[in-house]
């Protein structure tokens, strides 16, 4: 659906987008990761046509976004920071967003919003808290029947049944309607609960793009022991990070796990357990080369 | 496929209005107030006034509307619905959100544009409306003049509306784009006043260039009000009452060519807005053409009048060479210029690392440019010096020093212009007189050619007393042909007196005796009373008075002109009488013109409507020179002992004004 193809954004000196390359499937749930600075934001204003890109192709569906009204009325976004009308509760943003998406439902709309009965639609938007807020966003998006929603850190400031309302509400359009989610966000492990699809970046790059499973099949975590000192392994594994305690070796190994496992067990280890990487570790490990301070930075 | 854009969006309009129509209530309040309440006011109060015989409602309609301004308007109610209007621009994450709704900005732009027209227009029409309304109930038909006025806002609003959205696209940041919107508004006027500024104080002869500024086009907030305004001409029959009146709806072409630039701005700043850089929220300048523009033209004129006043604020302490000024005021400019270069760059790239070479090597080409400009104004490569137009341009010219002479005859203009040339062919000695003649006593006198396009050229000289010994050959070959034309006795006579001096009745004179008085410590004047006398017999005193004042002026001894201090000067305070000694001159047949106010253009150029005047009021600074006027007067009983005569020296010194 969504196709980013080599494109590059300067600020001045500095180059935000630098040959990016991005690829959203259909009914995807894209989680976008990448250390402060690494360019979510702006392809992210790029994806919704804030931004004009001084190189490549955006595409959704084929077409470019840049101005494009029709197009841009198949999708929704949440951005960081939530603009309403100074003067505008609930119900008058409610009636300018039916104005401008046509697949607007407004019963659904209503449906959402009694599931949020402390939020008073009568009251001016910009009065209400920043969770309030954010809610009232997602309830907007969600009834606007979008065929893609462009997220970017969307549960920032929301308590933790709000945001369990909120992913539940967006999966279940998921389910129901094949909506696609672009979605930027620091929280690692709530992405790791929804994404179907992960997109590491890191300095206006993509640096790697796969599925949440072949992610977290291609990096392997391997505990084991020898009676000796570790022996050489053999020049298939590749370690990224090596960590040893006494006789106790942790090794953080790039491949396929299984295949793993077996070379390093014909080398008789005492002991050997293979462990499952999650999202923020692999984030880590895949970063680590290119930007080390990111490790202090996320955790 | 890109999909077909729209141009409006009744959504974001209604949003737009619901936060500009406050502002649009208030300026109706407001005009409602000025246009139809203050005339139905004034109709409620209609026969109470005591109105000229003659004036009727309708006159008073279309008065009350000719004092209403057209242009002030609407530069506050533009840049206040606009900036609200597109008050997302200058927000990141009002920006964002905008520009990420399926709305394009063709849409954005021309839904905000119409709605501010809208809210800043809308109130004009209707208070037009409410007028028309007004007057039609009151059987005033002078709708032309309502809506004359309505166009004349509407127009000038629009244009403000143009200049506000540019301003708007220009900078990323609210403040400033307020900032430029009062720079574009005024930029030609500024830049006119910063040349004045610096050729009045480093040009020869333009010390009074701040004179004469008229508004141009280009400033259309005070310009419109002088063209457009509409103007009321009376007629009045011998009783002094209003006889017939018209009216002129003027400036109409104005109008129209402030609706076609207001409509180009729009067009420009649309180009602007499409291809705005919305990464460029917060900038000082959104505009990347600008940034260079704004750089050398803040640098430019600010040290060029910077330079300009160090080298006169120097001057004013020390009196230096003509040359000396100038490269004081050359070497001010340039470091001044370098330094408002560098902090004009620390605004636009909000960091104060700015000190790169590639804007060190701009730095120097700007310098280098400015160096030749400023060399350029010395050189007077434009002409503005020397320039002395030609005979065929000028309507009139004037010499103001002592008293001011005007000439209209072709043979005076190029007798003074020949003058003029002449004085100027000595420039280098003339520019240092101050200097040179430091010791010397010195004064200004002024040139003023009124040209037959409308403008004016005025030059101003200081000069230093001819009759002191200290000045050159030279210097009394540059300025006493100027003296000897002005005390030229028919010049003054025609041009001090006026026109109707050989052709006149002389209805008042006065002449004031000097006697001290005790009580009040101080000389008090006293006047000859001739209660018996009839108007002839007074006539006839004061004709006899009057010819043998004209004779003291054929004799060189009254209204003479010398280059120097007259306050200051010990020697003419000595010859010079107390007494003031004043007439009238009058011809009820014919117009008296009077050089004064044409130097000053009093009249203006509206001659056919001038309320014509037949006498003239002249004071005269008799001397004890003057023998032939001071014997008339006591023959003729103004004064009938010497003692009643006391020179300004000797007032100063009874009273003991002297300094030692």
């Amino acid at each position: 659906m969504i196709e980013v193809n080599n494109v590059t954004k300067r600020f001045g000196d500095f180059a935000a987008l630098d040959g990016l390359n991005m690829h959203v499937e259909r009914g995807a749930i894209y989680g976008l990761v990448g250390p402060n600075g690494a360019g979510k934001s702006t392809i992210i204003r790029h994806l919704s046509g804030v931004y004009k890109q001084d190189s490549g192709e955006i595409t959704i569906d084929g077409q470019p976004v840049y101005e494009n009204e029709k197009l841009k009325q198949r999708f929704t976004v949440i951005p960081d920071e939530i603009f309403f009308f100074t003067q505008a509760n609930t119900m008058d943003m409610m009636k300018f967003y039916k104005t401008l998406y046509p697949t607007f439902d407004e019963g659904l709309f209503k449906k959402i919003l009694s599931c949020f009965p402390e939020i008073n639609p009568k009251k001016m938007v910009r009065t209400l808290s920043k969770g309030m807020q954010k809610q009232v966003a997602f309830m907007l998006s969600i009834a606007a029947r979008p065929e893609l929603m462009i997220l970017d850190e969307p549960v920032d400031g929301l308590d933790p049944v709000m945001r369990r309302q909120i992913w539940s509400l967006i999966m279940s359009d998921v389910a129901e309607h094949g909506l696609t989610v672009l979605v930027s966000s620091h929280n690692l492990r709530e992405l790791e609960d929804v994404c179907d699809h992960v997109g590491i970046m890191n300095h206006g790059k993509i640096l790697i793009e796969r599925s949440l499973d072949e992610l977290q099949t291609s990096i392997t975590k391997i505990q084991l022991a020898f009676e000796d000192e570790l022996p050489t392994l053999p020049p298939e594994i590749q370690v990224l990070k090596r960590v040893s305690t006494g006789r106790v070796h942790t090794l953080i190994v790039k491949g396929e796990p299984r295949a793993a496992e077996q070379r390093i067990a014909a080398l008789n280890p005492l002991l050997m357990d293979v462990l499952p990487l999650t999202l923020e570790e692999i984030f880590i490990y895949e970063l680590g080369g290119e930007n080390y301070a990111v490790k202090e930075i996320i955790f | 496929m890109q999909s077909k854009k729209s141009f409006f969006n009744l959504a974001l309009f209604k949003k737009n209005i619901s936060r500009t129509w406050i502002v649009g209530l208030l300026y109706f309040i407001i005009l409602l107030i000025v246009m139809p309440i203050q005339f139905i006011i004034n109709l409620a109060n209609f026969d109470e006034i005591n109105y000229e015989e003659g004036y009727t409602k309708t006159l008073n309609l279309i008065d009350d509307i000719s004092y209403v301004p057209i242009g002030v308007w609407g530069i506050f109610i533009a840049i206040a619905v606009t900036g609200i209007t597109f008050w997302y621009l200058f927000f990141k994450r009002d920006n964002y959100m905008m520009h990420s709704f399926p709305v394009s900005r063709r849409s954005l732009y021309f839904t905000g544009l119409i709605s501010s027209i809208v809210v800043s227009i809308l109130p004009v029409i209707l208070t037009a409306l409410v007028t028309t309304i007004v007057a039609a109930a009151e059987k005033i038909y002078a709708f032309d003049v309502i809506w004359f006025w309505a166009l004349g806002v509407s127009a000038t609003t629009l244009l403000f509306i143009g200049i506000a959205i540019i301003s708007l696209m220009a900078s990323g940041q609210i403040v400033t784009s307020i900032i430029f919107y009062g720079i574009f508004n005024f930029l030609y006027l500024m830049m006119e006043v910063a040349f004045r500024i610096t050729a009045s104080i480093l040009m020869f002869g333009m010390s009074n260039a701040m004179n004469n500024i008229s508004y141009t086009p280009l400033t259309p907030v005070f310009f419109v009000d002088d063209a457009c305004k509409i103007k009321v001409f009376k007629m009045y029959d011998n009783l002094g009452n209003i006889k017939t009146y018209t009216y002129t709806l003027p400036g109409l072409k104005y109008l129209l060519i402030y609706i076609a630039v207001a409509i180009a701005l729009i067009v420009v700043s649309y180009i602007l807005y499409e291809f705005k850089k919305l990464e460029t929220v917060q900038d000082f300048i959104a505009i990347p053409f600008l940034k260079p523009v704004f750089t050398i033209g803040m640098s430019f004129f600010i040290s060029m009048v910077a330079g300009a006043l160090v080298a006169g604020m120097i001057e004013a302490l020390k009196p230096m060479y003509y040359n000396t000024r100038f490269i004081v005021a050359i070497i001010s400019a340039l470091v001044i210029g370098c330094i408002v270069f560098y902090a004009t760059q620390m605004l636009i790239e909000k960091t104060f690392r700015v000190f790169s070479t590639k804007k060190f090597f701009f730095l120097a080409g700007y310098s280098l440019a400015s160096l030749t400009m400023l060399i350029c104004l010395r050189m007077d490569v434009f002409n503005v010096e020397n320039k002395v137009p030609d005979a065929a341009d000028i309507q009139w010219v004037g010499i103001d020093s002592n008293y001011v002479m005007v000439f209209s005859r072709p043979e005076d203009i190029s007798a003074v212009r020949d003058l003029h040339k002449n004085f100027l062919s000595d420039k280098k000695e003339l520019r240092d007189v101050n200097k040179i003649y430091n010791d010397v006593d010195s004064g200004y006198f002024t040139i003023k050619y009124k040209l037959k396009s409308g403008g004016f050229i005025e030059r101003t000289y200081s000069v230093v007393n001819t009759e002191s010994d200290k000045v050159s050959a030279n210097y009394l070959a540059a300025t006493q042909p100027i003296l000897d034309y002005l005390n030229n006795p028919t010049r003054i006579k025609e041009h001090v007196i006026g026109n109707i001096w050989d052709d006149c009745t002389i209805p008042d004179l006065s002449f004031s005796q000097y006697v001290y008085n005790e009580e009040a410590d101080d000389y008090w004047p006293e006047y000859a009373e001739f209660e018996t006398l009839s108007d002839k017999e007074l006539t006839d005193k004061n004709e006899n008075i009057y010819q043998a004042f004209l004779k003291d002026i054929d004799e060189g001894n009254a209204f003479v002109t010398t280059f120097g201090d007259r306050y200051n000067n010990t020697e003419l305070a000595k010859i010079t009488l107390y007494n003031d000694f004043n007439f009238t001159v009058a011809n009820n047949k014919k117009e008296y013109i009077s050089d004064e106010m044409t130097f000053w253009d009093w009249y203006g150029d509206d001659t056919y409507y001038r309320t014509p005047e037949y006498e003239r009021s002249i004071f005269a600074q008799l001397t004890t020179n003057c023998t032939n006027t001071l014997k008339a007067l006591k023959d003729e009983g103004f004064y009938t002992d010497d003692s009643q005569i006391i020179t300004t020296y000797e007032y100063n010194k009874a009273m003991g004004y002297l300094e030692e």
